[in-house]
């Protein structure tokens, strides 16, 4: 007892390669069941995913991971709150944006210096080795990424690391019209490829 | 065509993915301090128990010159405890743990406090009422692995 070993994630949810939401809808009812184990790999699951949602909207690395501690520690106190299990990755994505938001206003209201677009438009490491290690097709795409607006980048981000984003809830922490999300999305998407082709990306929609 | 555009999407949400993964990539032990933080939070977890190796003047913490060490131990991890008398009449309790600590929780009653781990696997808490104490620890041995453990209760 006490060893906590970090067991398979795999979970009765069918034959298909379960989604990532399936993953974690599985782990958390396992948790609820009994098993406190299923929490230390519904965590591991999930934190990634937090991490880069939370990031999206501008924070330092510390408070970045302030929040999602925040996070999850409101999942072990509140998860009786949780009236959909089935929903707990989005409940989880739901909780981290609104702390992410919060957080964010409260510091950039204390630091006048606008840090954070600089930030989100400064790799985070700047080390040769870093940068060597970093392709140079991942590095055009993070050109084009940093000519965007900062809305654009950060509605992308959190697009592209949930699986199935709450767009009501980014319209509003995004404040901007829960119909123009959809349209928005694209439109970021759109201005993407062409900043990709004049970087001399040819076929922008190869993703292999 | 909805499909091959859907698939296109998909296909730059994933370069994109792997870029932000790159470029600003979660810190390489957030994963397990979030797992540990979690663990010591979470009261239904059965934790292993260590035990009690060595105690002195166990109770007998009365003014700010007494102080009481206690040692846990289940073999292998060890836990020192020193409690301290306060101005304020309330305990001071410094521990060091001989592995990597991820998270320390300390409860008495329904009360609780977390600390984060020091150096060295320091620990601290300021300002404890006098009363029966239980610690929770989460730590990372030599091998790599992560344990959880929780001391008898002991008076401070």
């Amino acid at each position: 007892m006490g060893a906590m070993t970090h067991e398979s994630a795999e979970a009765d949810v069918g034959s298909a390669e379960p989604t990532r939401w399936q993953l974690a809808a599985a782990l958390f009812l396992r948790w609820r069941d009994g098993d406190t184990r299923a929490m230390d790999e519904l965590v591991r699951l999930m934190t990634p995913l937090l991490w880069h949602v939370v990031r999206a909207y501008g924070l330092d690395r510390a408070l970045a991971e302030d929040v999602v501690q925040t996070t999850w520690l409101t999942l072990v106190r509140r998860h009786e709150s949780i009236t959909e299990p089935q929903a707990v990755s989005g409940w989880l994505t739901m909780v981290a944006r609104r702390e992410a938001w919060r957080v964010g206003k409260l510091h950039r209201r204390a630091d006048a210096t606008e840090t954070e677009s600089l930030e989100l438009h400064l790799p985070a490491h700047e080390s040769a080795e870093d940068t060597a290690a970093t392709d140079e097709r991942s590095r055009r795409l993070w050109r084009a990424v940093g000519r965007l607006s900062e809305r654009c980048q950060r509605l992308l981000r959190i697009v592209a690391f949930e699986e199935r984003p709450d767009y009501a809830r980014i319209a509003q922490d995004l404040a901007m019209p829960i119909g123009s999300i959809g349209p928005t999305r694209q439109r970021c998407l759109a201005k993407l490829r062409v900043l990709l082709e004049g970087d001399g990306e040819g076929g922008y929609s190869d993703g292999d | 065509m909805e499909t091959e555009d859907f698939a296109a999407d998909a296909a730059l949400f994933a370069r994109m993915r792997a870029m932000w993964q790159d470029v600003d990539p979660m810190p390489a032990d957030l994963v397990d301090r979030m797992v540990a933080t979690v663990a010591v939070e979470d009261l239904t977890r059965e934790y292993a128990l260590l035990t009690l190796v060595e105690a002195s003047d166990l109770s007998a913490v009365r003014s700010e010159t007494d102080t009481a060490t206690l040692q846990f131990s289940d073999g292998a991890t060890s836990v020192l405890v020193h409690v301290t008398a306060t101005e304020a009449g309330t305990r001071r309790i410094d521990g060091w743990v001989d592995a990597t600590a991820l998270a320390i929780r300390l409860s008495q009653g329904e009360r609780e406090w977390s600390t984060d781990p020091g150096e060295h696997g320091r620990f601290a808490f300021d300002d404890v009422p006098a009363g029966v104490c239980r610690l929770r620890l989460v730590v990372r041995g030599t091998d790599g692995d992560m344990r959880d453990f929780q001391t008898p209760q002991f008076e401070v």
